[in-house]
């Protein structure tokens, strides 16, 4: 005997789109409770694939279908059975069909399913040696093509998918990997506007940095736009001297010389500082902070905060540049022929 | 008449067998006699080492003694070939000689000082060990043994050294070619000599840097120079007040009249193979041929002559050398070479309209 919800489950399958609409319709609305998602767990062999197929559908039945996906997913083993189930590459190929009207959810989607290992494995493509970091890569243009400028910003999402996959090393591999340039791009919108996006990109960086010791090479040679988005947020509020910015590059320090809007999110500024750290614990990435005067910047941007979480991670960044040594000048000897 | 009889014919009568043994006894008599006479020969000296050898070679043909004096003719035959230098020939001799009879001493010994000179010294160095084992108080072998080890010793040391050149000439490559960056052929190597960038243990390149200035075709050099390192502050230390350039006597090359350029677009980007090569340079390895890797000729690099006025690029110097270096019109001749000059001279004109060009060595 099929319970109610057994049968409601069958329906999604039906070949009558108004009785499938219906059917999406009232599963969509049970997974918005906690009970609804409860009962249907019981049921994720079968309604996971079903919502599944819809997805592909009209937006009648999509948009429904997506967001009870995006509920149901947030409970980890329903996400764990979704990707398996290859719903990464179910939502790849439909986010990026021409006219894709559920873009944002299906990037919401992703979010849930790469906190799991598997799934930001499953996005990485790590097992198909020929498409390996394909997804990735489409991700990430269109994260950066898109602005919050238009109205609705579908891509808005990505940089959190972006931060968890950086948790795993195969994830910062790609990302670092100069011939992809992807980390380049994702950089760039360290100051956009959504603070979302900042949040993705920060969180993204400072994960990335974690490969300092083995990839410091993929780092600094992004340093025109790594210094200015790891530093610009902890430069405090001041304008900084031409005696100060004369040491810097270019653009940092131009940057510096104006009235410029305070980084307002606590968890970027620390995320920059440490990831800072991470690269002043190699000793070539010590000696590129010093040659662009960074130190200074944290000493100028440490006088003026505040908040006591961001102001401990100065003071260990701070305490690791005096114990590697004071002033860093490059040894170079001229030989006058 | 027994030497005439066909091999698979009657069984022998008494008289035949008889005949027999006596073309036996003569063969082993003749053998042990050339034996003997080879023996005399080389106690005679140089001159009849070939004679020696002669008589050996109709013993052993004469295919009537034992393994073990066989064994003794082969070793014989070998001592001979050795003092003639004749190597490869001793070695198989004295090979052949073992193979006989595995307790001749002095086959190993032979075997072995033949390997030595043929400079097969893995080979060396089991004939002295297998003879060893056989006599472990072995003084001649003892001693041999330690030659051999010597030599392995220095080769396995040359060797480890090329590979380890080779295995940084070629990470020196794969992190150029990650960058970007075109090398193509040195320049001013009298100037610049074998000098080569280096990779630090973070991944980063160091340059060594040609500063040329252009006025007076005098130089200067900055052995380190990171890549990631601004120009401005080596330019800083480099131009200090208390430092001026001693043929400067209009002091116009002072720090803050002075402008580095370099040349665009002139030059061909060499091979993966070639820029391998030449980074190969002054290294234990530097006769290694590049066998094995793919000839990738470079499809970017114009193969551009010279016509026409130069083509100066401004360093901006508050860019650092990997920025500058990465410019995909700058093939960098060798290692990086910048032309200096001062805003206040009166070449400045004549540099920046292109009316002068680089001396081509």
């Amino acid at each position: 005997m099929a319970t109610e919800l057994e049968e409601l489950i069958g329906f999604l399958s039906s070949p009558s789109p108004q009785i499938t609409k219906v059917a999406v319709d009232i599963v969509r609305g049970l997974t918005g409770s906690d009970d609804g998602l409860q009962s249907l767990t019981k049921y994720a062999k079968t309604v996971l694939p079903s919502l599944s197929r819809l997805l592909a559908g009209p937006k009648e039945v999509s948009e429904p279908s997506a967001e009870a996906l995006v509920n149901l997913s947030q409970n980890s083993n329903l996400a764990a059975e979704m990707v398996q189930l290859g719903m990464i590459k179910t939502a790849m190929e439909v986010l990026y069909k021409p006219e894709c009207t559920i873009a944002c959810l299906l990037v919401m989607l992703l979010v849930n399913l790469t906190q799991l290992d598997a799934g930001s494995a499953s996005l990485l493509q790590t097992d198909d040696d020929k498409m390996h970091g394909l997804y990735v890569m489409k991700l990430v243009r269109s994260f950066c093509r898109t602005t919050h400028e238009s109205h609705d910003d579908p891509f808005e999402h990505v940089g959190s998918i972006l931060v968890n996959i950086s948790k795993q090393q195969a994830g910062r591999k790609l990302l670092l990997d100069p011939k992809r340039g992807l980390l380049k791009q994702i950089i760039r919108q360290f100051d956009s506007n959504s603070s979302l996006r900042r949040k993705g990109v920060f969180g993204t960086l400072h994960n990335c940095c974690f490969e300092a010791e083995s990839q410091l090479q993929n780092l600094l040679l992004i340093s025109e736009f790594l210094w200015p988005a790891l530093l610009l947020p902890v430069a405090g509020p001041k304008l900084y001297s031409e005696q100060d910015t004369s040491k810097m590059p270019l653009e940092l320090g131009t940057a510096l010389s104006i009235e410029r809007e305070p980084v307002t999110d606590a968890e970027i500024r620390v995320q920059a500082l440490e990831a800072i750290y991470l690269i002043v614990l190699q000793e070539a990435g010590r000696r590129a902070f010093w040659s662009v005067n960074g130190p200074r910047i944290i000493q100028v941007g440490y006088e003026d905060e505040q908040d006591p979480k961001v102001m401990e991670a100065y003071e260990q960044l701070g305490s690791l540049l005096i114990q590697s040594g004071g002033t860093e000048e490059p040894s170079s000897e001229s030989t006058n022929q | 008449m027994a030497l005439w009889m066909e091999k698979d014919s009657e069984p022998l009568t008494e008289s035949e067998k008889a005949d027999l043994d006596a073309i036996a006894a003569l063969k082993e008599s003749a053998a042990i006699e050339l034996k003997e006479k080879g023996n005399q020969y080389v106690k005679m000296g140089k001159k009849h080492y070939s004679d020696a050898i002669d008589c050996y070679t109709r013993a052993i043909n004469q295919k009537v003694l034992s393994d073990s004096e066989n064994s003794v003719l082969f070793a014989n035959r070998a001592h001979v070939n050795l003092m003639l230098g004749n190597y490869r020939r001793a070695l198989t001799d004295a090979e052949e000689a073992i193979k006989l009879c595995p307790s001749n001493i002095k086959a190993f010994y032979r075997a072995a000082k033949a390997s030595l000179s043929l400079n097969l010294l893995a080979k060396a160095q089991s004939h002295c060990r297998n003879g060893l084992q056989l006599d472990p108080n072995n003084e001649e072998l003892k001693k041999l043994g330690q030659q051999i080890d010597l030599k392995k010793a220095e080769q396995d040391k040359h060797e480890a050294e090329v590979s380890k050149a080779v295995a940084e000439a070629k990470e020196l490559v794969l992190a150029i070619e990650n960058r970007g960056l075109k090398i193509g052929k040195a320049m001013f190597r009298e100037l610049t000599g074998l000098k080569k960038p280096v990779l630090d243990k973070n991944n980063i390149l160091h340059w060594p840097v040609l500063l040329l200035y252009a006025e007076v075709m005098s130089s200067d050099f900055i052995e380190d120079f990171c890549e990631t390192d601004m120009f401005s502050v080596h330019l800083d230390m480099m131009f200090a007040d208390d430092q001026p350039l001693p043929w400067d006597d209009k002091s116009n090359y002072k720090r803050e009249f002075i402008e580095l350029y370099y040349e665009a677009g002139s030059g061909v980007c060499l091979s993966r193979a070639k820029l391998l090569h030449s980074l190969l340079e002054g290294t234990a390895a530097s006769q290694q041929e590049s066998a094995g890797d793919e000839e990738k000729d470079a499809v970017h690099g114009s193969n551009h002559v010279n016509t026409g006025a130069p083509k100066w690029v401004k360093v901006n110097e508050r860019s650092t050398l990997h920025d500058v270096l990465k410019d995909p019109n700058f093939i960098i001749p060798g290692i990086p070479v910048f032309y200096v000059v001062s805003k206040r001279s009166s070449f400045y004109g004549k540099f920046k309209a292109g009316k002068w060009t680089p001396p081509s060595i």
